[in-house]
């Protein structure tokens, strides 16, 4: 009985020992099913994961199994080759679209690129799609192991370069346009400038021959003329002489629009250089019945500049006040310091210029119109001339009216240290 | 004796003017319309001084007055140029030339006769 006993217990012991194992290993399962549910919401969470990067990103993506078969596509390769889900997964990648993907670049880039190398960028296609029509296209392809197994996973990143080749293009085409009108326009620049330089040379050749021989004649260096003859070689030599200052004139404004005009610089003692040129004009001012003042500041500095220029622009605006003041008028020039430069201004009570003229006057050959006689004097570019020759010196120049037959004045500035214009 | 002069240019208004402001003021001048017949006029005439054009029909005024220099019986010969252009282009081409001048055009028909005596020594 005992033994029977013994052996009930022993039983016993057993079942129990079984049942912990039973226990234990019923767990152990549990936990292994648990793990392996955690494991699948993870590769779950994962795939979700993936799936929204590709369907977010703009460009057509594409995945494909080592036999280049299209494992799955993001949404936006749908949208951009117009195709559709049933035609496309699980298809071979050339056999897409009815063949249209059959393209020998892609080919050497499956077949041949990636096998040596698992990743490449920037590998340029350009096919003629039926359905979108020509598309140059960057790729960039990565080729992944899959952790189990020898299965290869390739990812093709497709990204659409026409139209920003079409802009590039545009863009270089655009360049070289601008590159050959550039070229042109300096060719003709250059064509006008040497086209003035020569003409003025053919024109002032006769015309020195006119001026020469009405000087010998007006001089009476081979014999005695009478007073009707003096008078006419005399309007002859005058309108010569006129139509030589025109000529030089033209040629000085296309030099300064041409960039050509170089200044001679050289100090100028500007007290007696302004006596110098009044003294020029003061036969004009006596033979015009007006009074001319000169208010020239004792602290005037001398001034870098080009001599005969300035001379030039003086002579100008003392002249054209002389031309455009009636009789009894008054005309002044004042001049003085203002640290960097000098300010000149040639003031006159003559006929003045109307507001509706103001924007004219600069144009070159523009006459105000007037009765007044005087005026067809002058070459009608000695105002223009002088704006450019004090601009070119860099300094400002002025015209101020107070309207018609309210006089005219001219202010302008020279820099006391010359410094480049640009 | 009276002076010679050698006028060597291709416009005829500009010898007839020159030659008639020289020959005033007591020249004997002979003239010329291009380089060469220039040279050899001045190898026959030994003038004291050639006044010319910087540019000829033929070439340019500073050539001709090269040539000229080379030659022993004319090298020490005054040349004077004439020009228009008062470029420094054609201001460099006459410096290489010894016992050179330089007048711009347009001449001065008071001062023309004196202005060119001033070169002869």
């Amino acid at each position: 009985m005992r033994s029977k006993k013994k052996n009930k217990e022993l039983l016993k012991d057993q079942v129990e020992t079984c049942a912990v194992t039973e226990r234990k290993t019923i767990k152990q399962l549990h936990q292994e099913i648990e793990g392996s549910k955690k494991t699948e919401r993870v590769a779950q969470g994962a795939l979700e994961f993936a799936e929204s990067i590709i369907n977010t990103v703009r460009e057509p993506l594409i995945s494909l199994d080592q036999d280049l078969r299209v494992v799955s596509v993001s949404r936006s390769f749908y949208e951009f080759f117009k195709v559709q889900p049933e035609e496309t997964v699980g298809q071979l990648i050339y056999d897409l679209g009815n063949k249209q993907w059959d393209i020998p670049k892609l080919r050497e880039l499956l077949e041949t690129i990636l096998p040596k190398k698992t990743t490449f960028d920037n590998y340029e296609v350009e096919h003629d799609f039926t359905t979108i029509g020509r598309r140059i296209m960057l790729l960039n392809a990565r080729q992944i192991e899959r952790v189990m197994g020898k299965e290869r996973i390739i990812l093709l990143a497709i990204e659409d370069i026409t139209e920003r080749r079409k802009i590039e293009k545009g863009l270089e085409k655009a360049h070289k346009e601008l590159q050959e009108l550039a070229a042109e326009l300096k060719r003709a620049t250059r064509a006008k400038s040497e086209f003035l330089a020569n003409m003025s040379h053919e024109l002032r050749t006769p015309l020195n021959s006119i001026n020469g021989f009405s000087e010998v004649l007006c001089d009476e260096t081979f014999g005695p003329l009478n007073e009707k003859q003096k008078r006419y070689v005399n309007n002859i030599l005058t309108s010569g002489r006129h139509l030589l200052l025109l000529i030089n004139q033209i040629l000085d404004m296309s030099k300064v629009e041409a960039g050509k005009m170089v200044l001679a610089l050289s100090n100028l003692p500007m007290k007696n250089l302004l006596n110098e040129i009044s003294l020029l004009v003061a036969d004009m001012v006596s033979k015009g019945k007006i009074e001319m003042s000169l208010e020239i500041a004792e602290d005037l500095p001398d001034i870098e500049a080009d001599d005969l220029k300035v001379r030039e622009i003086i002579y100008n605006l003392l002249s054209n006040a002389v031309k455009f003041t009636p009789e009894g008028g008054k005309i002044g020039m004042r001049a003085k310091k203002a640290d960097p430069n000098i300010e000149i201004v040639v003031w006159d009570t003559g006929v003045g210029i109307a507001p509706e003229n103001m924007g004219k006057i600069f144009e070159g050959f523009f006459r105000v119109d007037t009765p007044y006689s005087r005026v067809t004097e002058g070459t009608g570019l000695g105002l223009p001339l002088s704006k450019k020759l004090v601009e070119l010196h860099g300094g400002k120049f002025i015209v101020e009216s107070g309207g018609l037959n309210k006089g005219t004045q001219v202010r302008f500035t020279l820099p006391v240290i010359h410094r480049k214009v640009a | 004796m009276k002076k010679k002069a050698l006028i060597v240019d291709d416009n005829g208004n500009n010898l007839t003017l020159e030659k008639d402001l020289l020959e005033v003021a007591g020249f004997e001048v002979f003239v010329a319309k291009d380089a060469s017949s220039g040279i050899a006029s001045a190898r026959k005439e030994k003038p004291d001084i050639i006044i010319m054009d910087v540019r000829l029909p033929d070439m340019r005024g500073s050539e001709a007055a090269k040539i000229l220099r080379q030659d022993k019986e004319m090298n020490g010969i005054p040349i004077v140029f004439v020009t228009a252009s008062v470029m420094a282009e054609g201001k460099e081409e006459i410096n290489t030339i010894t016992n050179s001048g330089f007048l711009g055009k347009p001449i001065n028909t008071r001062t023309f006769a004196k202005e060119v005596s001033q070169f002869i020594k």
